[in-house]
């Protein structure tokens, strides 16, 4: 199963084109080698053969036959002659001198160049050597072979011939073999991260891939890819959550309206009575549609569709129009409402989302601060960029929750019954991730500070 | 707004939405032409002077846009007023950039409807050039921006003049808080608390406190009138 995936892998064909390659080029390496050592060596042989020769046609030449029988007979007793083969013999073929035992049968040129296994008188083997040797006929009929028993050569040629093949064999093995494991292991690790996928999409998002803890390349793509199913779980859990919430916020008016003109419809006609029951049901249709368009505000701001209408804007202007506006309500609460900070930080971005995102924050500041309490917003430019700051001396959120409050629909069991839908901070979310600020909330002991960190406006 | 110019052409293709509309603008005492189609709603509107067109932006054969264009290149002053379900502030700019005059959100109250037609249709026959708007004892004056009613100054800041000076505007008609959050705060949304209420109270009590009589006047469901006694 996992030997037939192996071989069917991309990666195991990668390797096997990688070993043929270098295959085909060590092969020619190594065939190189071969033939010019083994033409090295021939020729120094041959070299050696042919300048002897020269040497006892000098001798026959100077001395005639008897210098050459003469010349033979005395290399033939020194020890460093012991590998040359001398045969001198007249037209009849009979042995003149030298210490090959026969002319040989065949090949017989009739002169140059000649190869042939023949018996000597010195050999000692029991096959008949290998000789290569130089044949030469003089005017008379005479002829001479001068030769050297090359069975050390060919021995030493044929080693080299045997180390070179068996080394490319070798090689093409060994590489086979590497490749296989290499993937082996690779298609381990892909089917581990399928088996995953399947088990997920057959079971439940509960599952991850394991790690082995050797913190290597594959290591990492499983530990995103357990992020991403992190994410993805936790997103699944949130639209879950939102979805329950939804079905909660907006089925109480539902079932409320339906119950009022169910009643209606069955009772009689009364004028004041009835109009109420519009006026109520009016309002909390507005109400279900507030939330509608509440949602569809925030999904839309979270599919980034608006980054076309960024500008550089001046938030302190933007937050002091917020401070204005909420100045009253501000006021009608007892709360005080300050700005503090530079008067002018600019960032990018778009002035609706900013102003909405700020007002969202003051409202919030505002409703569940402390009553006759004070409400400071904040604007500064700090090297990391700017800062937009709402903070009360309010009651403050519990740590455990800090990271809820951005849920939509969610609300704190304080808050429950004060007005709102728990969708404002989801918004001011929303818009600080398509700006690509960063929220942090903090203890403003007492109260909630909430911070927006905009990276600098560009250019 | 003259009697003989109440005329209202209303594009819309959905029958049912169109009778209502017809039937309760009628009852506000206007004349309606319906249009169910982009080309009617072209052939219609270059053949009679409008106060006002309501059109909205989807209908079966030719966008909403693109008769708003057409019309506008036939000459026709009109203004519109864009009634669509596309809800967001993309498509409320667009609408506008393409020649709308204003733009109201499927599914909107009838009342809204109302404040709107009657402020678009006065802005269609009136061109302002008052220096000193007065309501009664109240006198707004927009080149020193400041406000009194008889001889007692009142302190606004400047939003609070800008509120005050667009409810003067419009006196004797319904401004509703969507309309104000977009003229005085140049927000096209709804910030979907009590806000403009809290913050129209303290113009309120700036305005009318110690007077003999009330100007600002709230109306329920809406918004809010400023008008004189009498």
């Amino acid at each position: 199963m996992l030997l037939a995936k192996t071989l069917t892998s991309s990666t195991f064909k990668l390797a096997l084109i990688a070993i043929g390659t270098f295959g085909v080029i060590v092969s020619g390496i190594f065939a190189y080698v071969y033939l010019s050592t083994t033409s090295y060596v021939r020729s120094r042989s041959d070299r050696a053969i042919l300048a002897e020769s020269l040497n006892l046609h000098d001798a026959y030449e100077r001395n005639g036959r008897d210098g050459l029988i003469d010349a033979i007979r005395r290399r033939m007793t020194y020890r460093s002659f012991a590998d040359h083969v001398y045969l001198f013999v007249d037209p009849s073929l009979k042995q003149l001198a030298g210490n090959l035992t026969e002319w040989p049968s065949e090949p017989t040129p009739a002169s140059g160049w000649t190869e042939f296994r023949g018996r000597t008188a010195v050999s000692t083997t029991a096959s008949p050597p290998l000789v290569r040797g130089m044949v030469e006929i003089f005017p008379g009929g005479d002829r001479l072979l001068v030769g050297r028993d090359i069975s050390d050569l060919d021995l030493f040629t044929g080693r080299i011939k045997f180390a070179v093949i068996s080394s490319v064999i070798l090689i093409f093995l060994l590489a086979g073999m590497a490749s296989i494991l290499v993937t082996r292991r690779t298609v381990g690790r892909i089917e581990q991260i399928n088996a995953t996928s399947r088990a997920i999409m057959q079971s439940g998002l509960d599952q991850r891939i394991p790690l082995r803890g050797s913190h290597d390349e594959w290591d990492r793509v499983a530990e995103n890819l357990n992020l991403m199913l992190d994410r993805i779980e936790t997103l699944m859990g949130e639209i879950k959550q939102v979805s329950d919430n939804v079905a909660h916020d907006l089925r109480t008016p539902l079932t409320r309206m339906r119950g009022r003109l169910e009643t209606a419809y069955h009772g009689k006609r009364v004028g004041e009575a009835d109009q109420l029951l519009i006026g109520d049901t009016i309002a909390d249709l507005d109400a279900v549609l507030r939330i509608f368009s509440s949602l569809t505000r925030i999904a839309q701001i979270e599919a980034q569709a608006r980054k076309d209408a960024f500008r550089t804007v001046n938030v302190v202007e933007i937050a002091g129009e917020v401070v204005e506006l909420y100045d009253a309500a501000a006021e009608q609460d007892g709360t005080r409402l300050t700005m503090v900070g530079d008067r002018e930080v600019q960032v990018t971005g778009d002035r609706d989302l900013i102003f909405d995102a700020i007002a969202n924050l003051v409202d919030n500041a505002i409703k569940h601060g402390r009553n006759a309490g004070h409400v400071v917003v904040s604007i500064e430019t700090t090297g990391s960029g700017a800062m937009i700051s709402v903070a009360d001396d309010g009651p403050g959120i519990p740590a455990c929750e800090c990271e809820h409050v951005f849920k939509r629909f969610y609300r704190l069991e304080q808050s429950r019954y004060t007005p709102g839908n728990g969708l404002g901070l989801s918004l001011v979310a929303a818009v600080a991730r398509l700006h690509g600020a960063r929220i942090e909330m903090r203890d403003n002991a007492p109260g909630l500070k909430v911070e927006l960190w905009f990276s600098p406006a560009a250019g | 707004m003259t009697g003989g110019h109440r005329r209202i052409l209303v594009v819309e293709d959905d029958p049912e939405t169109a009778g209502q509309l017809a039937e309760q603008l009628v009852s506000s005492g206007y004349q309606v032409d319906l249009a169910a189609s982009g080309n009617e709603a072209l052939s219609k509107g270059a053949a009679c002077d409008y106060a006002v067109i309501t059109i909205d932006r989807m209908l079966p054969d030719i966008d909403g846009i693109t008769v708003m264009r057409q019309l506008r290149d036939d000459g026709v002053a009109a203004p519109f007023l864009i009634l669509s379900a596309l809800g967001e502030v993309d498509d409320r700019v667009r609408g506008l950039r393409a020649g709308g005059d204003d733009y109201l959100v499927k599914p909107f109250s009838f009342v809204e409807l109302l404040a709107r037609l009657e402020a678009l249709g006065r802005r269609s026959d009136t061109i302002a050039k008052e220096t000193i708007l007065r309501v009664g004892d109240l006198a707004i004056d927009l080149i020193t921006r400041t406000a009194s009613r008889g001889s007692k100054d009142i302190v606004l800041l400047p939003k609070e003049f800008q509120l005050l000076e667009y409810l003067a505007r419009n006196a004797g008609r319904v401004v509703s808080r969507a309309m104000l959050l977009q003229h005085v705060w140049d927000l096209h949304f709804d910030p979907s608390t009590n806000i403009i209420d809290v913050y129209v109270g303290r113009v309120r009590r700036k305005v009318d406190d110690q007077q003999a009589y009330p100007l600002i006047h709230t109306v329920r469901g809406i918004g809010y009138c400023l008008r004189a006694p009498g």
